[in-house]
């Protein structure tokens, strides 16, 4: 008993230097936006800012700046992507999983490979296409452009959300008079709506991370998405450290949000669209 | 009637019809572009003959063989790094990730928070998770050379990004930051299928714990070890963000990916041709782990 209870402790203390060792890049993110320039060149430098200031936040969220602009393109941007992925995923996830057909095999290895695609194979083209349809610099090329990260994705994990659904549930629908549609919608959906909302998560995660896509469509600063304004800014301003940091953590901040509330359906979404496939 | 409805139901159509539209979307703007590029990457269009259809034409493998066939060939290295920034990540985040899920498998005070708390950093934007650690690896003001200075591991500040193999190095560790809790999570599935009792009748028989890892645990989760190496594998080969971002495929190409390369070569020089070309050789290595990752995963499981 008393071994096992040293055991914890032991554990417990592990757990808290693994944590802090993990964790300290993001707590030198926040700590570097509180400071001064002066502070952040010292050496040593300080581990908590003498003078803590808001200037670099007050000073990235002024309205002339490009942060709060980015924010909102990238909002547009990302909930467009997640909107496309997520209502296309919806019925085909379920077809995959509740009916039997020709190709259904070929079909979900093509969810499944377009999955490990880099995006940099399809970029070129796109841009011959986009560039051809006038759609560079409007937000239509990098939402439909992101929709192809969150679709298979999402497809992949709702499929096995629906195949986890009994199959007496359909057949008692059934038997209710219910048609195969009215059944989807009426049962299916409602009972599956943990997997949907994982995979909305993931889909709005994976757009609100592009850079690739919003750096090639986007080249008009104004239409920017927060993570290629971010990364001009870098350029632009190389050492300027604690606006870069306090610029970052507000790129961060729904990321941030969505993995204190959601926690336990991104681990979900993790472990089935990779393992479960 | 009954019939037909009967027939529709586990019959061909309505699943098909289900599945086509996200189908016929992957198929426009993934499916149609991979052939596009494959056929851009045997003509020969640049920033010249861009806006001219007239001027474009067919070359044969030109493209290819220029990249791989010039002196010093950027495309040869490109790989080679590529390889070398793949296996240095997948090795440490693998081990890391094992370590950490063999830890979180225990139940202790604090277990789940501190599992999840670590997560955070898989979710990150990739760019801003590159920008920290281009901060962090800046000769002044930078904190990894004031820690090894204060260590005494070095007397100078280093120039991590601007040297060749340092700034590997610097890619690299900020890459296992990012990569660690996806190795951790699924392994960590893995290991909450491997069943106590084996453990039990092990302890009769007085294994040690290195036995039961090594002839209990890792056969018994042996799917999930090739799911995260392979998947890892993949999801590493093509990173762009980060090197973009941290180094831009510098000092003199030493961090340059294939992935940074297509990207530089179609999009800076606007030899968009040879960008295809580059993105292909990408998608044909990729294509290949791709194939055996589902080979593997489909000989155990029906769909």
């Amino acid at each position: 008993m008393k071994r096992e209870r040293r055991q914890k402790i032991i554990f417990f203390v592990v757990g808290l230097v693994i944590f802090i060792i993990f964790l300290f890049p993001l707590y030198w993110m926040l700590v570097t936006a509180l400071k001064t320039q002066v502070e952040i060149f010292e050496v040593p430098t300080p581990l908590w800012p003498r003078n803590l200031t808001l200037e670099a936040f007050q000073k990235q969220l002024s309205a002339s700046s490009d942060t709060l602009r980015g924010f909102k393109n990238s909002l547009i941007i990302s909930v467009g992507a997640m909107l496309i992925a997520t209502v296309l995923s919806i019925p085909a996830a379920y077809g995959l999983a509740r009916f039997r057909f020709k190709m259904k095999k070929a079909f979900i290895l093509t969810f499944l490979i377009t999955q490990m695609l880099p995006s940099t194979l399809v970029l070129t083209s796109l841009y011959i296409a986009f560039s051809g349809m006038q759609l560079l610099n409007n937000y239509f090329a990098p939402i439909l452009a992101d929709a192809t990260i969150g679709l298979p994705f999402s497809v992949i994990i709702l499929r096995s959300y629906f195949v986890s659904i009994p199959k007496e549930l359909d057949e008692a629908a059934e038997i209710d008079g219910c048609g195969p549609l009215n059944s989807f919608f009426r049962i299916m959906l409602p009972i599956a709506r943990p997997g949907v909302v994982v995979a909305a998560v993931f889909s709005f995660v994976y757009a609100w991370g592009d850079l690739i896509y919003g750096l090639t469509f986007m080249t008009d600063p104004t239409m920017r998405p927060i993570t290629s304004s971010i990364y001009n800014y870098v350029q632009q301003y190389q050492t300027l450290w604690n606006s870069t940091m306090a610029f970052g953590i507000i790129a961060i901040f729904p990321v941030i949000l969505i993995f204190i509330f959601m926690q336990k359906y991104i681990v979900s979404g993790l472990t089935n669209g990779a393992i479960k496939a | 009637m009954k019939k037909k409805t009967k027939k529709l139901r586990s019959g061909t159509y309505l699943g098909f019809a289900f599945t086509l539209p996200a189908l016929v979307y992957m198929v426009i703007f993934i499916g149609i572009p991979i052939i596009q590029n494959i056929l851009l990457s045997f003509k020969n269009v640049n920033v010249y003959t861009f806006a001219d259809a007239s001027q474009q034409k067919f070359i044969g493998f030109q493209n290819y063989a220029e990249l791989f066939g010039a002196p010093d060939s950027i495309l040869t290295k490109s790989i080679g790094n590529t390889l070398i920034f793949t296996v240095a990540s997948i090795f440490f985040q693998f081990i890391i990730g094992f370590a950490l899920a063999l830890l979180f498998n225990k139940k202790f005070p604090g277990c789940n928070f501190f599992r999840g708390a670590i997560m955070v950093s898989w979710l990150l934007p990739v760019t801003v998770a590159g920008l920290l650690f281009k901060f962090i690896f800046a000769r002044s003001g930078g904190i990894a050379n004031q820690m090894l200075m204060a260590l005494h591991f070095i007397s100078q500040p280093l120039e991590w990004l601007l040297h060749p193999d340092s700034a590997m190095v610097a890619i690299v560790i900020a890459n296992i930051w990012i990569g660690i809790p996806f190795n951790m999570m699924l392994i960590l599935t893995g290991l909450t299928t491997v069943p106590e009792d084996i453990y039990e009748s092990a302890n009769l028989d007085g294994a040690s714990w290195f036995q039961k890892l090594f002839y209990i645990t890792i056969p018994m989760i042996k799917p999930a070890i090739i799911s995260v190496l392979t998947l890892g594998f993949v999801y590493t080969f093509k990173v762009f963000d980060l090197v973009w971002v941290m180094t831009k495929g510098g000092p003199v190409n030493s961090t340059e990916l294939v992935s940074t390369y297509a990207y530089r070569l179609s999009f800076e020089q606007f030899l968009f041709s040879k960008g295809a070309a580059a993105a292909n050789v990408l998608f044909a290595i990729l294509l290949c782990v791709g194939i055996f990752y589902l080979k593997t995963i489909n000989s155990d499981e029906e769909m």
